[in-house]
């Protein structure tokens, strides 16, 4: 049915956050009184989005037919010839549905199973289209991030009508286990309207083949005349802003941003306290190789080979390492990880940095430093060249500072992002979701 | 034309700023392009078809993993890292759960340790069908030969997924692998299956042998094109196909075994050139090798139990409050390790963080260095020839 | 009468046929390909919509009539909406001078086989226009590597035609026919260089519509879908519609030129049927080829065209000349 947004209202800004909550979900032939009932909440926003009249077929939402198609309507005589050409037309657009596959993530890969040959959706005429100005249902498979979604949108603003949208998997649905985390969105469905929805993690090719059946149903409903009316998914109505305007505005809400700070010491900050606990107790054995620990005694200063951890090397020491290891044959850069430590005091940040020396026999070589906060760790791009985007990320998720990296953008996240997600103190929780 | 960037840092990153005036062109290619495995941009400056320079995006897929994980505790995150590397989640749960087991000292019985090594192999092959078929169809589009090849692929890894379906009863996302051993045990008859299922495949995969690495177009297509040498390789950290393409004896199942490959022995597929022929050629080697091991390990299965008896009734149960812990296997897409701080959580029970430490970044990491002096076509080619999942990449 | 016989009523009710006709045929040559490709790939292919999908071309159209016609931000829309109807048109001229038969013919102009190449030539125009006032950089692309293909290989094209040119002494469609008739067909007579100019011209074919392995203007894996990106509903349906009459076209003029068009072994079945045979089989194996090889890069497919084809191809010439000259005779 595929209601378009930006054919009652011009401004799509603004249009955005009234067209939000007014979700389709397929229902076959409710009376329109169910219809009423069915959007309570936003009952404004969807009349002003929709217009009122939910009951019978709304001329705003066919903005995209020709005025002729109306006159045709009227002449007397005339619709029973045109009631046969539509259900000509209604069997044309039913029968080939070009799909764009906005394909994310692990059900994308369900979607092209579907394409293949076990399935092979092209028997119901439905083929892929890479580009949206070709295609009629754009099928969300996999999980939609707050960076990705403004494309999402964009890409669904492309694509003509008459068009549907078809959310596959739970991700693009609700945005299953990642939905309270801080990258991701609570389904798609708060982007942009949604037909049909392909539940499963991810969904069987079949299902989805099910699901693109369903929406032939639908199509053949909607062209009927009969409207299928919009029901809100309950999670969605619960969110009190359900609009994208964060990603619009790249300031973020201060009081988000202060009720994130409060949550943040008064729940997620671990500090190592109470008694040890029976399996943590025992430690865990450190392969460094023997070589590597005199070098480190004998040159790096280094006192204390932790038995369940890699040695701590001094930062004054910490390139000068680098660059000596990589001399001895260690030249496969492995991991840098950096870990934030809050405490009453403060907070420091410890950075594990491992390379390894390939080949049979291959040893790895790890170290630590631990830096204060505010306190650059110098970068060790120039040494191996992997270094760069695994400072880059490191620097983006915990907000660790690499002095004389050769660019230091964040890698994960958008540029305007606020604050350092995996910090101790920066919660994951829903509470503090930019969404809400 | 194509060859290694020896010294790509002082000049890679000069062009983010490129000036207006300048006869060039920017191309976004991506995040939604129908050959980028997934979201992933890069933009691309061109000088006619020619790249001048190519600065990668990531990120469009970045979905708090790592900050998850830490949330939950250590029996809950297997499911959730499942859908990391989507195209081989057998390897994602074993690189956790093996980090894990070091980290709370939780011993594997034998034949667990055998049934891992079959679903790490078994695994592989449909992992590197999955890449055989989008490579070929970065190269033969999706109106023409390469879809072919796509849709055989297709056909014989849906085999793949319906035996590890008969063991799980997942088609995608197993959740199998548990702290000290596996979930479920095989079901009857199922290794008669398996070798069935590998007898036929070894013919289909010469199939696609000969329309893709015998054919002259699809050599053409791919020699020489995106060098990778052997200092840069290492350098950037690849693993696993990659580096072995680029002359580098290394494979982590050889020297420094894990699971059962002691016992299984690994031969070493490595190829000298460093192209994306090479790689392909190292990708449809590893999947015979791959065949062999299974047939072997399935020779070889011992009988016994596959849990370590500390059965997971309760996520609480294990905990660890201090220690770091590296542990790394060989995935399809080269070294996935996983990094684990403990003493997070309810005293312990969860990590206090987490790191994934994923192949298909560092592969990715690549393309500033390999991709100027190469066309769009190349572009594609080279891509799909690092085999990237953004899954994994993003995380 | 006279009028309805000569004038242009008749050119009407011709033009009206032949693209009824053509169109007709070109649909199902869609669901034909559809569904080779899928026997091809262990696939069904379009079953649902008719008797094994065989309506599937009508519900497309159908489907592509009601779509929305986007008219992108920073278009040229003149040239924007001039491309997909020019490039439709020149296909379909083309079949105006295709002779089916001894009789069934359009129009048999003596110059047929100048007037298929020219506008075969001209189809670059239209397909630069698109790319061109699409303002999408992938079009862009497009566009430029059509032109340069479709100008690099037509020089091989015309070449190889004329080979048939100088062996049978006339520009005339039906009168290479005859002469094949009489002297046998040019895939085999004079042994060898027939052949060799029946597979260059093949090759050309390919390349001139755009098929794999010489469909870079398309590219949908690297371009997204080429020049045709941004257009949307029955304008895209034109272009897809002028590719398949592009090749079905081509395919009946190398039947007709190399392949003795009408002629075949017996005579008491009328000549239709083996020029519409043939033509299918050449069509077919078109497909075949695409749903096999994977795409060269656009280097390389210049490389192939002006070091080797293009050479060959003129050897070939001057040798059809002396043999005129020298032997024939």
């Amino acid at each position: 049915m595929a209601v378009d947004e930006q054919g009652s209202a011009p401004n799509a800004a603004g249009q955005v956050e009234a067209g939000t909550p007014e979700v389709p979900v397929i229902q076959a032939q409710s009376p329109p009184i169910a219809a009423k009932t069915a959007v309570p909440l936003a009952a404004t926003a969807l009349s002003a989005a929709i217009g009122p009249g939910h009951g019978s077929v709304d001329e705003s939402v066919q903005a995209f037919e020709h005025p002729i198609y109306k006159t045709l309507l009227n002449v007397p005589g005339l619709s029973v010839a045109v009631a046969s050409l539509d259900q000509l037309l209604t069997w044309g657009q039913k029968s080939a549905l070009f799909m764009f596959p906005m394909a994310t993530s692990c059900c994308g890969i369900e979607f092209m199973a579907t394409a293949a040959s076990r399935v092979d959706v092209d028997r119901m005429g439905a083929i892929v289209r890479g580009t949206p100005r070709q295609a009629d249902v754009m099928v969300i498979a996999g999980t939609i991030t707050v960076k990705m979604a403004p494309k999402v949108k964009r890409l669904w603003e492309q694509m003509p009508e008459p068009k549907w949208a078809v959310a596959m998997g739970s991700c693009a649905i609700s945005g299953d286990f990642y939905r309270d985390l801080y990258p991701t969105i609570p389904g798609i469905d708060t982007v942009l309207p949604v037909d049909v929805y392909v539940p499963g993690c991810p969904p069987d090719p079949q299902s989805l083949m099910h699901g693109l059946m369903r929406l032939q149903e639908k199509i053949g409903l909607k062209r009927a005349g009969q409207w299928v009316p919009t029901e809100v998914r309950p999670e969605t109505e619960k969110m009190t802003n359900p609009g994208v305007r964060r990603l619009i505005d790249p300031q973020r809400d201060p009081e988000v941003t202060a009720q994130q700070t409060r949550l943040a010491l008064a729940a997620t900050v671990d500090e190592p306290e109470g008694e040890l606990l029976e399996s943590g107790a025992e430690a865990v054995e450190q392969q460094l190789p023997q070589d590597l620990q005199t070098l480190l005694r004998e040159r790096f200063e280094v006192e204390v080979f932790p038995a369940d951890a890699a040695p701590i090397v001094a930062r004054k020491h910490h390139l000068h390492l680098a660059r000596t290891l990589k001399a001895m044959g260690y030249l496969n850069f492995v991991y840098v990880v950096a870990s934030h430590w809050p405490s009453k005091d403060g907070e420091t940040f410890e950075v594990a940095y491992a390379v390894r020396r390939t080949g049979p026999g291959t040893t790895l070589a790890q170290w630590r430093v631990q830096l204060a906060a505010d306190e650059p760790i110098e970068s060790l791009a120039e040494v191996w060249a992997g270094a760069d985007w695994q400072e880059r990320e490191q620097y983006d998720l915990v907000g660790v500072q690499f002095a004389g990296h050769p660019d230091l953008r964040r890698l994960m996240l958008s540029d305007d992002w606020q604050g350092h997600p995996l910090r101790r103190d920066y919660p994951a929780d829903k509470a503090c979701f930019p969404w809400r | 034309m194509a060859t290694a960037a020896n010294s790509p840092t002082e000049s890679r990153y000069r062009l983010d700023q490129v000036d207006a005036d300048a006869d060039l062109m920017v191309l976004n290619f991506g995040p939604q392009h129908p050959s980028t495995h997934g979201v992933f941009r890069i933009k691309l400056i061109l000088d006619g078809e020619i790249v001048i320079r190519a600065i990668p995006y990531a990120g469009y897929l970045h979905r708090g993993v790592e900050k998850l994980l830490e949330k939950l505790t250590y029996a809950q995150g297997v499911p959730i890292v499942d859908k990391n590397d989507y195209v081989s989640p057998m390897s994602n749960e074993q690189a956790l759960v093996m980090a894990f087991e070091k980290l709370l000292k939780v011993e594997v019985p034998r034949r667990a340790r055998y049934l891992r090594l079959i679903f790490s192999e078994l695994q592989r092959i449909a992992s590197h069908l999955l890449w055989l078929g989008t490579f070929a169809l970065d190269m033969g589009g999706a109106l023409g030969g390469g879809s072919t090849v796509f849709m055989y692929c297709f056909r014989d890894r849906e085999g793949i997924l319906d035996l590890f379906e008969a063991v799980t009863g997942g088609r995608f996302h197993y959740n199998t692998h548990t702290i000290g051993g596996n979930r479920h045990d095989i079901p009857l008859g199922w290794d008669k299956r398996v070798l069935a299922y590998l007898d036929m495949l070894e013919p289909r995969i010469a199939e696609c042998e000969s329309m893709t690495t015998n054919n002259s177009i699809f050599v053409a297509r791919t020699q020489g094109i995106g060098l990778i040498d052997k200092d840069l390789a290492q350098g950037l950290g690849l693993s696993g196909p990659l580096l072995r393409a680029s002359g580098v004896d290394h494979d982590l199942r050889r020297d420094a075994p894990y699971h059962a490959y002691d016992e299984v022995p690994v031969r070493v597929m490595v190829e000298q050139a460093g192209d994306c022929q090479a790689r392909a050629l190292v990708r449809v080697r590893e999947m015979r090798e791959s065949i062999r091991l299974v047939r072997e390990a399935l020779a070889g299965l011992p009988e016994g139990g596959i849990n370590s008896g500390k059965i997971i009734k309760m996520p609480q149960q294990f905990k660890a409050q201090s220690g770091q812990v590296y542990a790394a296997i060989e995935t399809p897409r080269g070294e996935l390790g996983t990094f684990v701080i403990a003493g997070g959580g309810d005293k312990g029970t969860a990590p206090y963080r987490l790191k994934i430490r994923a192949p298909s970044l560092h592969a990715l990491s690549a393309l500033p260095w390999i991709l100027p002096g190469h066309t769009i076509s190349d572009v594609v080619v080279v891509l799909g020839s690092l085999d990237p999942i953004m899954g994994e990449v993003d995380r | 009468m006279d009028l309805i016989q000569h004038g242009f009523l008749r050119g009407i009710a011709y033009g009206l046929l032949i693209i009824t006709v053509v169109m007709t045929a070109t649909a199902w040559g869609m669901w034909l390909e559809r569904k080779i490709a899928a026997q091809m790939q262990n696939r069904m292919g379009p079953m649902f919509v008719g008797f094994h999908g065989l309506l599937q071309p009508v519900a497309d159209m159908l489907k592509l009539l009601q779509k929305e016609d986007i008219l992108p931000a920073g278009a040229d829309d003149w040239l924007f909406n001039l491309a997909p109807i020019l490039t439709a048109l020149f296909a379909i001229a083309t079949a105006a001078v295709v002779p089916w038969s001894a009789q069934i013919v359009a129009s048999d102009l003596d110059v047929g086989l100048l007037w298929v190449l020219a506008l075969g030539g001209i189809m670059v125009v239209p397909v630069w226009m698109a790319g061109w006032a699409s303002n999408n950089k992938f079009a862009l692309i497009g566009g430029m590597r059509a032109v340069a293909q479709s100008v690099s290989y037509g020089v091989p094209l015309v070449l190889t035609s004329m080979v048939a040119v100088v062996f049978t002494g006339t520009m005339s469609l039906s009168g290479i026919v005859q002469f094949q008739m009489a002297h046998g067909w040019l895939i085999y007579w004079p042994p060898g260089p027939g052949i060799i100019a029946f597979l260059l011209f093949y090759m050309a074919l390919l390349a001139e519509s755009n098929r794999i392995p010489f469909d870079i203007p398309e590219a949908e894996s690297e371009l997204v879908a080429g020049i045709s990106t941004e257009y949307t509903g029955m304008k895209f349906g034109m272009f897809y519609v002028a590719e398949y009459v592009h090749t079905m076209v081509g395919s009946a003029i190398a039947a007709l030129i190399f392949l003795g068009g009408w002629d075949g072994p017996f005579h008491w079945l009328p000549g239709l049927h083996w020029m519409v045979a043939k033509t299918v089989i050449l069509f077919v194996s078109v497909y075949w080829v695409r749903w096999t090889l994977l795409r060269f890069r656009s280097d390389q497919l210049m490389r192939l065209c002006w070091l080797y084809l293009v050479p060959m191809s003129l050897a070939l010439l001057v040798f059809a000349a002396v043999w005129v000259t020298y032997f024939a005779a």
